[in-house]
């Protein structure tokens, strides 16, 4: 062979439209950053408030644009080898996800906004760098020193989400999930109260996910071995190209990448930092992740699963197989015993994952439009039971403990039913969205799983028994027990909190009633682009 | 092909490579564990340079042993030279099933390398093209052009972390200024009106053959007074005892002394 001469410059083929959800969001983020900058520090909550409102609905109103702009974009297709070489595919899974994403994270924002009468976030503490417990902080507080920071943070962690389902390479997955995460490992530190426990889960959050984050970057390393490329659509084809057998690289990168997004999903067994740091980590910013992160990880597995490592499902499903009866049973199984509401959703979080594990392992078309439905419903949900767990408050914290909840329906019927409600969500009893979301995942799984979906449902099935015990269990002690002490008192929130729980609960209602518009719009964005 | 002197430099380079790693997991000091991981760092940065990337090689040594090792030894001066991990197992076995994993790992690395083929042609194509590359475009237009024609998403996008960095930097270790300074004279002040050490702090020891701020003055019974040095260096147990100077002081005394008698 003689030397090549070599191309050309060749510029990268951009698609501005499909990408304006991505970029309104970052460029907002950015302009926060520069409030930060130069507005003075009474006007800020508002200001950055608006701008992340304003612009997670103007995303949306992008989103709905860039439906008819779907194609790969960033990169180019190589002229000599006819590789098509582009960092992201927005196709119907991308934008599903990039719609939810922004919606919830409308709603998510909306409630770490809440002020209750103060001057800054209520769940935010006024001075992240002084020392808890401290003269420093009391005085920050006095002063007025507020942390509106976490807008423009929340903003670039949304950023991250939409783009961890729409990246069409390894290199940029691991992009995303950094742009994800840092952001999220700053917030959960930022607590006003109990600041030792929340400053402990970020650190905690912080150490496990770099070193998920090594893992997965390694898992690419060994990819990018096996293969000779960092593309989706090279590393699928070079899997079908290539003799069947048993490579070491193939299998042991997969399953580095999957620990990678495994962690960010709370799949056990790694799952070990999720009640920690759902229980440190302040209210609304647990609620914001349990939905937008868990929606976004599972987006990059279905895409990891579907189109950069789908011919060699066989060589990796087995291990995820064990991964989503490990996280169902123990997520289920751990519930039970939690005394702490946060713990409780946090280990109830574990256990969906598993139930959506369920449906990605399905290997069909439903199986992606089920898992899209499934981590929309529980969002919206999460998101307002968190909300409703910001606002039942005892000596001014919030009263997390169970026993605190005890009573609570009869001095406060609307919270304690709609928690009930939501908590009837979680247990997929019908009439609600959670019942339509498991009963698409295992619909999906019977369907197309073969013998281990089968297995897989009957052992899912088992385990959501087990977990309407535990929400069966918190209803009984709000409406059949009598309160403790009467110091456990309900704030009274305000119009963007109450906005927020009110749509949550209402989507999840309205999925349970309703469900086949969404049903319909997810079963349509079920296909992935290559 | 390898020509001799490419294979001289790795065999001198390779070893001490491994050298350098070694010395980052086994050394007991933490500057030490550092300067392994520089000497490995630089030596990755010469492979490069041998490989034909200069650009790698040079950008290699001035931000992974340049900047990201001055912020290593940063750290390490933060959290004090002398402060050591406990070496205490905490969680049972953890070393064992570690060392089990590495030999795995190392199995399969050694394992899938060994499998590789090398074809003579498939290489001289591959180094042809190398050449072509570099004498067309140069090394740095060749990246350049990568990133910003590819890779221009992911590029672009580090930037969203590098922010989200520095925010989180200020968010969780800038304090601000909510009581403004004191100045030399509100001090001064203040000392007065509580009607302690008006005069300000003793100064350290003075003596005829010894003078620095790590030893104590002496008080008139001659007990070290404790505020003449500073609580920084009676922390770090960084005082200097007094005995010795107080025995000289007594020498010449008697010496004066003994003059005056004869």
């Amino acid at each position: 062979m003689t030397a090549v001469a070599p191309a050309a410059f060749q510029q990268a083929n951009i698609d501005y439209l499909a990408v304006l959800p991505l970029l309104i969001v970052f460029g907002a983020a950015l302009v926060g950053v520069l409030v930060e900058a130069f507005v003075p520090r009474e006007r800020r909550h508002t200001i950055q408030l608006t701008i992340s409102v304003a612009s997670l609905v103007l995303a949306f109103v992008a989103i709905l644009f860039a439906t008819k702009h779907q194609g790969l974009t960033f990169g180019y297709t190589d002229g000599a080898t006819s590789r098509r070489l582009f960092a992201l595919a927005i196709d119907g899974p991308a934008l599903f996800m990039q719609g939810a994403l922004v919606l919830m994270g409308v709603l998510g924002i909306l409630i770490m906004a809440e002020r209750f009468g103060g001057v800054g976030s209520d769940a935010f503490t006024a001075s992240g760098a002084s020392t808890p417990g401290s003269p420093i902080e009391a005085a920050s507080a006095r002063a007025g020193l507020i942390t509106s920071e976490v807008f423009p943070l929340t903003l670039f962690a949304i950023g991250g989400m939409m783009l961890f389902p729409t990246v069409n390479d390894l290199i940029g997955m691991f992009i995303a999930l950094e742009v994800l995460s840092l952001p999220l490992y700053i917030l959960s530190g930022l607590a006003r109260r109990r600041r030792l426990l929340s400053q402990e889960a970020s650190l905690k959050y912080f150490l496990l996910g770099a070193f998920s984050s090594a893992f997965f970057l390694f898992g690419t390393a060994l990819l990018y071995g096996y293969a000779g490329s960092v593309y989706f659509g090279d590393l699928s084809k070079a899997v079908s190209d290539t003799s069947l057998g048993l490579n070491g690289l193939l299998v042991a990168g997969a399953f580095l990448v999957f620990v990678g997004l495994l962690f960010k999903v709370g799949a056990v067994p790694f799952h070990a930092w999720t009640p920690d740091v759902y229980q440190g980590a302040p209210t609304p910013v647990t609620g914001f992740m349990a939905a937008c992160t868990k929606a976004a990880a599972f987006g990059a597995i279905l895409r990891l699963a579907y189109v950069g490592l789908d011919t060699a499902s066989w060589q990796w499903q087995n291990a995820v197989i064990i991964v989503a009866v490990l996280t169902m049973i123990v997520g289920a199984v751990l519930s039970v015993t939690q005394t702490d509401m946060k713990r409780l959703l946090a280990y109830s979080s574990i256990a969906h994952a598993g139930f959506v594990l369920v449906g990605v392992l399905a290997f069909d078309q439903r199986g992606v439009s089920s898992v899209l439905f499934y981590v929309v419903a529980y969002g919206f949900s999460i998101i307002a039971a968190f909300g409703l767990v910001t606002l039942v408050r005892q000596d001014g914290g919030e009263a997390t403990h169970l026993s605190q909840w005890a009573g609570l329906g009869k001095s406060h019927p609307v919270i304690a039913g709609t928690m009930a409600f939501l908590m009837l969500a979680f247990a997929g009893i019908p009439l609600t969205s959670g019942f339509v979301a498991k009963f698409a995942v295992f619909a999906a799984a019977i369907g197309t799983g073969g013998a281990t979906g089968t297995v897989l449902v009957v052992i899912g099935a088992v385990c959501s028994a087990i977990t309407v015990f535990v929400y069966a269990r918190v209803i009984v002690l709000m409406f059949f027990s009598e309160p403790a002490d009467d110091t456990v008192e309900v704030l009274v929130p305000s119009v963007g909190t109450t906005f927020a729980i009110a749509i949550g609960t209402l989507i999840t209602f309205a999925l349970g009633v309703v469900p086949s518009s969404l049903l319909d719009l997810a079963d349509r964005a079920s296909q992935f682009v290559r | 092909m390898t020509s001799t002197a490419e294979a001289v430099a790795f065999w001198i380079l390779g070893p001490l490579a491994v050298l350098g790693a070694l010395g980052l997991i086994f050394a007991r000091k933490a500057v030490h564990a550092a300067l392994g991981m520089a000497l490995t760092m630089v030596t990755l940065g010469v492979f490069y340079l041998i490989e034909k990337a200069d650009f790698l090689g040079v950008i290699q040594i001035f931000v992974y042993t340049g900047a990201v090792m001055m912020i290593f030894l940063f750290v390490i001066m933060l959290v004090g030279v002398d402060s050591s991990d406990s070496l205490l197992e905490t969680i049972k076995g953890q070393r064992w099933w570690s060392f089990i994993f590495v030999i795995g790992l190392a199995g399969l690395l050694i394992f899938t390398l060994g499998q590789v083929t090398f074809d003579a042609k498939t290489v001289q194509a591959g180094m042809d093209r190398l050449v072509a590359n570099n004498n067309a475009t140069g090394n740095v237009t060749g990246i350049a052009e990568k990133i910003f024609g590819q890779y221009v998403w992911a590029f672009e996008v580090t930037s969203a972390l590098l922010i989200t960095a520095a925010l989180g930097a200020m968010v969780l270790a800038h304090r601000e200024r909510i009581v403004p300074k004191r100045t030399q004279a509100e001090w001064a002040a203040r000392r007065v009106k509580e009607n302690q050490d008006v005069a300000g702090l003793p100064a350290p020891g003075v003596y005829a053959r010894h003078n620095a701020v790590d030893t104590p003055a002496l008080l008139p019974d001659g007990r070290p007074a404790a505020k003449s040095v500073s609580r920084v260096l009676v922390a770090r147990d960084q005082v200097a005892r007094t005995d010795g100077y107080r025995d000289v002081e007594r020498y010449i005394e008697r010496e004066i002394e003994e003059g005056r008698q004869k």
